[in-house]
Order: C-alpha cells, then structure tokens, then sequence
C-alpha cells in the first residue's frame, strides 16, 4: 500500500452563532468537488441501472412529447413554425426544456432522497443538488445529438450558428440549479412539495416559449417576460440555432442570463441559512 | 496537551417536538391561529428540546476516548456535531483534522450502489482523491471480507454485510478523528473483535477515536480518557477508568431490575446489590477483598427448593464464573412469596476491568426454569496494572482470571 499524501490537520471551528459566507462555502464546494462529482455519476448510473430502457428514456421522452405537440399545436391549433417545420421548431426547444424539468425534479428532491446520507455523514449540504442537475447533462447531450440526426426528417436550417450552443448550454444549467436550491430546501422541510413539483412543472411547459414562438408575445412586454422566465432567453436561444440557423436574440438572452444568476445568488445564500438544521429536520 | 476535539461550552437545541417535518399547508393553514396567538400576547411553546446543555471537554490528540452515558444523554448528538452532520446551536466546537463516523450501520452507504460504488463514493466525501481511494481499495475489501458480493447492489445485503462495508471503509480513510458510535451492536464475534483490533491499531498509530458503545468492556479495554453525559450536560471527564466507574456506580443505583423485559415469570427479582465485607453498598472491588451479592426475589406461591444460580461475565459469550446451588445442593427447603439470598463471594482472583452479573431460578427438581437468566447487575476489580510493556489498551482484552504463576527461562 502507497502512502497516503500526508494531512495537516487543519482547525474547523463550529460556532453556534455565525453563518458562512456564500464565498467560503462556494471555495468549500470546490474543495468537494469529488463528491459532487461522485453524486453525478451515482445519479447517471442509479437511473439507468434498472431502467428497462436504459437510455433510450432520454430520446423517448422528447419524442413522446413532439408527437403531441405536432399533433395538437401543428395540426389542430395550427402554431406556425416560423420560417421552419413545426416539428424542427417544437423539437429544438423541447430538448432543452426536459433538461430544466428533470434538472429541477431531481435537484429539488436529491435532498430528500439522500436523507439517509445527509443523516449520517457530513458533506457541504448543497452537493447532492449540483451532483444531480449535473447528472442530467447526458440525457440533454442525448437529446440535442437527437435533435442534430432529426434535422433531415424536420427539415432544420442549421448554419454556423451551431458554435453557439455550448453557451447556450451554460446558460441553460443555471436555471435548474438556481430553481433546486430553493426548492430542494423546502422540500427539506415540507413534504408536499415534492407532489407540488410535477404539476409547477408542467406550468411551467406551458408558462415557456416551447410549444409556441415567442414572437406570440409583443416587442414592448419580451423583455419582462425574459426577466420574469428566466428560461425564455436560452429557449429562444436554441431554437433560433438548432432550427432557424440564425444567431440567438441576445438581448432576451442577456436578461434571462441575469435574472437566472441572480436567482441563483438569492437561493444559494437561502439555502445557507437554511443547511444548519438539514440534518435535524429531514 | 494538544486537542484533536474541543468543545466549548456547546449547546444543541433541537426544533419544537424534535426533529420533525411538517406540511406546508398545515403551516399556511395554521398561519392565522398562529397570528391570532401572537396577537392576544400568549407566547409560543418553547423552541424545543436542549440535547446538549452547555456541555465543554477536550479529546486529547491520538487517544481513544469513551463517551458513556443512559439512554437520551447526548452522546449521539455530540458525536453528530463532531462530524459536522448537525450543527451546535450555542458555544463553540473546534475540531482539529478530518473526520471519519461510522454512526448506525451502514452509514455513509447506499442502497442502489454496489459495494464498489460505495467505497468510492463514501471516500471521496471523507475528502480523499481518486489514488488515495485506489490505493486503499484492496485493503478495504479484504477486510470487509465480502468477496464476491461487492460487486452486488448494497440493498441485498444484511446488516451485517452493511456493517461490514460500512466499518471498513470509515476505518481505512484513515482520517484524524475516528467516531465510532454503537456500531459494533451488529456483526458477529469474530468481526467485532477485529474491529476492536483494528481501531486498537489505529489509535496506536496516531488517530484519535471516539467511541460510543454500550460494550462496556471493549470501551475500557481501548479508551484512556472518557466524559460521562446525562441529559445533555458533563457528569464527569477524567480518565476513562474513572469515567467507567462513576458510570457504572451512577447506573447500578439507578438500576431497576423490577423493569427488566423477562422479569415476568413466576419468580420475579425486586433488586440486586453488591456489598462490602462491612456491609457497604459498593460496585468495585479489589481482587483480595471479594464481595457480596444480595439479591431480593418475590414469588407468586411459596415456593420449595427453588435452586438460585449466579453467573460472573465480562461480556465474552459463555460465564466466567457459575455459583449455582444445583451444584452445592444447598436450596433452602422452602421460602416465602417474598426472600432474600445473599452471596458472600470471599475472593475474586480476576483481572482489572468490568463484569456483568447474571442470575435465573431453577425449579425444586434441578429443572425448568422460574426465572429467565438475565442480567441483574455489574461491578468492576480495581487492581494496578503490572509493571510490565503491555500496552494499556492491551490491558482489558486479555485473560480474565488472575492465577499464581511462576516464571522459569532457561538457555
């Protein structure tokens, strides 16, 4: 056996009065980070261990949707596509949008679920909610390779524009992130959010840019409704490159951005205050 | 001397009815009985219950160290705050090193993992890199010995398999602080005793243990500083020897034998006490002096010849010591619904630690039993360890009965 790298024992000192910083507990996340890391790959592997499907859930779940979109929206309600396929327009925001649903829905309950863990051993309170949004990441990487060999069938006009999506990406992953920590501590505390979740969710479908343009709201009232949705901006983003080919709308883009960090801020230095009693209470 | 833990004045408090979740409807519905309270000046009810109460010690650097106390005394929550799984409410807790708990079974362990799977996760939240947890990894499984079933899912293990796990990897991190709290209640003989072995080795080599059990020999055999708790504030810190005798005298006298679960039977025991020679309740003696049991039996009918046996333990399985009166023949003919039998035991030829004692009755015709074997009390043999090498932690683990011996070495 190799030698362990040597530990100074380094002083923590509880103080049953002060409260961290946001800035020493984000550097002591970042210490961590194996851990968040380790819950990441549980979460992958746990969903699709006994999932008879396996991956496939992460392509199914998008089409199950598109279908009904085009059926409803594309031929009943006859939303227009805007310059491009309905099937490419639904298809391009849909993807991302599964990525803040299911981010949301297993950051906001990673808590909950992990209370055995929480219960007995320590760990900084918020790395099983970055641990499982991160998990998501491959079903959105699945899902927008789904949307890249769709583009024959849906007829997408994609350009150079595509070098956008990475950012896009980013952005993307602040707003489930910035949504679980809150919740996720609620969740701590009262059960009913958890039947509360799924329904706030499919609000929330329907409160976002996916099943109809954005151009259905007027000029003057986008940018309140980017502020206030934070997902508007990237939504708009990533049907504007995965199914228009054009650049995004950066200033909806830059308003959502703002608002979903602030939101992150806000939820982060809640979730702070809250964490002490996690352990006690869950 | 150095620290390696600290409290400081430390109080938990826990939220009102304990640690309990509630809807959120209840509390939005609630919300205007709540105002309306707060309106009509009625305070509400105190916060909640005071785990621990003001509580300060120190746990020197590289020794183990007992936490003892009843049922509801705070040790669980100390050690909580110790690893930072809850947070003190009150004071000041300073904690020197990394931390590594094993409280309950299978903590730290998940269900939908296999045993591969947990190792890495457990080790990298007691902060260890990729190569630290690769180059233990080995040593983990084996001495775990689970095999095979390491690569299974942790939810088709026993209990014992989780300990097993769960025991082996919190002890291989080797972390600075090792707490360890009740975890050794599962597991066979021959795991706890290679537990004991092993955090044995690790306080020799420079990790400091805190350990909670209700075993009590194995607490003394490896702690040399203790603290006694109860309800939530320090009885006493001293030596662990110390700390084990007052705790011992503390639970004696408040033990109820009258309560015990098998105390049901035909003949029933009111109270079990141990004396000195001059007749003074006491729980420790010295080898010379001996000592003597008094026991108080009540009955439903009078009863003929009931045989009463007493066994001397130190927690091992099996009696060390069996005075029965199936052997001597010396029933009393008859006694009343009530009776008290006393024990006069002249010397104790036993090594320096604790002992249980256990007593049941036997009927008039040397079979079935009137009362279950149970165990009614305890004491301990105070002696000076020898001048010897042996390591104090050694002390306890070894054999029970002192005998005289002579040493012969010829070359």
């Amino acid at each position: 056996m190799t030698t362990p790298t040597p530990q100074t024992p380094v002083e923590s000192v509880f103080d049953g009065k002060k409260r961290p910083t946001l800035l020493a507990a984000w550097r002591e996340l970042v210490l961590y980070k194996e851990v968040v890391w380790s819950f990441a790959v549980r979460g992958v592997r746990v969903r699709y261990k006994q999932a008879a499907l396996g991956v496939g859930w992460a392509v199914l779940q998008p089409l199950a949707f598109l279908t009904i979109f085009i059926l409803f929206f594309g031929r009943v309600v006859k939303v227009s596509g805007g310059g491009t396929s309905y099937a490419a327009f639904a298809l391009s925001a849909l993807v991302p949008w599964q990525f803040i649903a299911s981010g949301i829905s297993f950051g906001a309950n990673a808590l909950v679920n992990d209370a055995d863990l929480l219960r007995k051993v320590y760990f900084p309170r918020e790395a099983p909610i970055f641990g499982a949004v991160l998990s998501v990441i491959p079903d959105l990487g699945i899902g927008l390779i789904l949307v890249l060999l769709a583009t024959p069938f849906t007829g997408a006009h994609l350009t150079w524009t595509l070098v956008f999506v990475p950012l896009l990406c980013l952005v993307l992953a602040i707003i489930p992130l910035a949504a679980s920590l809150p919740l996720g501590a609620m969740n701590v505390y009262y059960r009913d959010f958890r039947y509360l979740l799924p329904f706030a969710l499919q609000l929330g479908l329907f409160a976002s840019p996916v099943a109809y343009p954005v151009t259905r709201i007027s000029p003057n009232l986008r940018p309140w409704y980017a502020l206030i949705n934070p997902a508007v901006g990237p939504l708009e983003g990533f049907r504007r490159v995965l199914a228009v080919g054009t650049t995004p709308d950066w200033g909806l883009l830059g308003i959502s951005t703002a608002s979903a960090l602030v939101l992150l801020l806000v939820g982060y230095k809640w979730f702070k205050s809250l964490e002490r009693e996690f352990a006690d209470v869950v | 001397m150095a620290y390696a833990v600290k409290f400081e004045d430390v109080s938990k408090q826990f939220r009102k009815g304990g640690a309990r979740y509630e809807h959120f409807g209840t509390r939005v519905l609630s919300a205007p009985r709540r105002a309306m309270k707060r309106a009509s000046g009625k305070q509400e009810p105190p916060r909640g219950k005071l785990a621990l109460e003001h509580v300060s010690f120190e746990v020197p650097q590289g020794e183990a160290f007992a936490l003892v106390g009843p049922n509801g005394a705070g040790k669980s929550t100390a050690l909580r705050l110790v690893s930072r799984i809850s947070q003190p409410t009150g004071g000041v807790l300073r904690v020197r090193g990394r931390v590594g708990a094993l409280i309950e079974v299978g903590s730290g362990v998940h269900f939908e993992l296999t045993g591969r799977e947990n190792i890495w996760l457990y080790g990298s939240i007691l902060g260890l890199s990729r190569s630290d947890i690769r180059s233990r990894f080995d040593a983990i499984v084996e001495f775990s010995e689970l095999g095979d079933a390491i690569d299974t899912q942790v939810k088709y293990y026993s209990s014992g398999m989780q300990l097993r796990l769960g025991f082996s990897v919190a002890s291989h991190l080797e972390p600075d602080v090792f707490v360890v709290d009740e975890a050794l209640a599962v597991g066979d003989i021959n795991f706890q005793a290679k537990c004991v072995d092993r955090m044995t080795r690790l306080v020799r080599e420079g990790t400091t243990l805190i350990f909670v059990s209700h075993h009590l020999p194995a607490m003394e055999a490896l702690c040399t500083r203790g603290v006694m708790l109860d309800q939530g504030t320090v009885q006493i810190e001293g030596s662990a020897k110390d700390v084990l005798a007052h705790y011992i005298k503390e639970m004696e006298s408040r033990r109820d034998v009258t309560r015990l679960v098998n105390n049901n039977g035909r003949v029933r025991i009111v109270s079990a006490t141990c004396h000195a020679a001059d007749g003074s309740e006491r729980y420790s003696f010295t080898p010379e002096e001996g000592l003597e049991i008094r026991l108080k039996f009540e009955s439903d009918e009078p009863l003929k010849e009931p045989h009463i046996v007493i066994g001397i333990t130190d927690g091992r399985p099996g009696g060390l010591i069996e005075i029965s009166m199936l052997d001597d023949g010396s029933a009393p003919e008859s006694v009343g619904r009530e009776f008290e039998v006393r024990c006069r035991i002249e010397s104790l030829p036993l090594r320096p630690r604790l002992y249980e004692i256990w007593c049941d009755v036997i009927a008039q015709d040397g079979y079935g039993s009137l009362m279950d074997w149970m165990q009614i009390a305890g004491f301990r043999i105070d002696a000076p360890i020898g001048d010897g090498k042996k390591a104090i932690v050694n002390a306890a683990t070894a054999g029970a009965i002192a005998v005289p011996y002579l040493w012969d070495v010829r070359s």
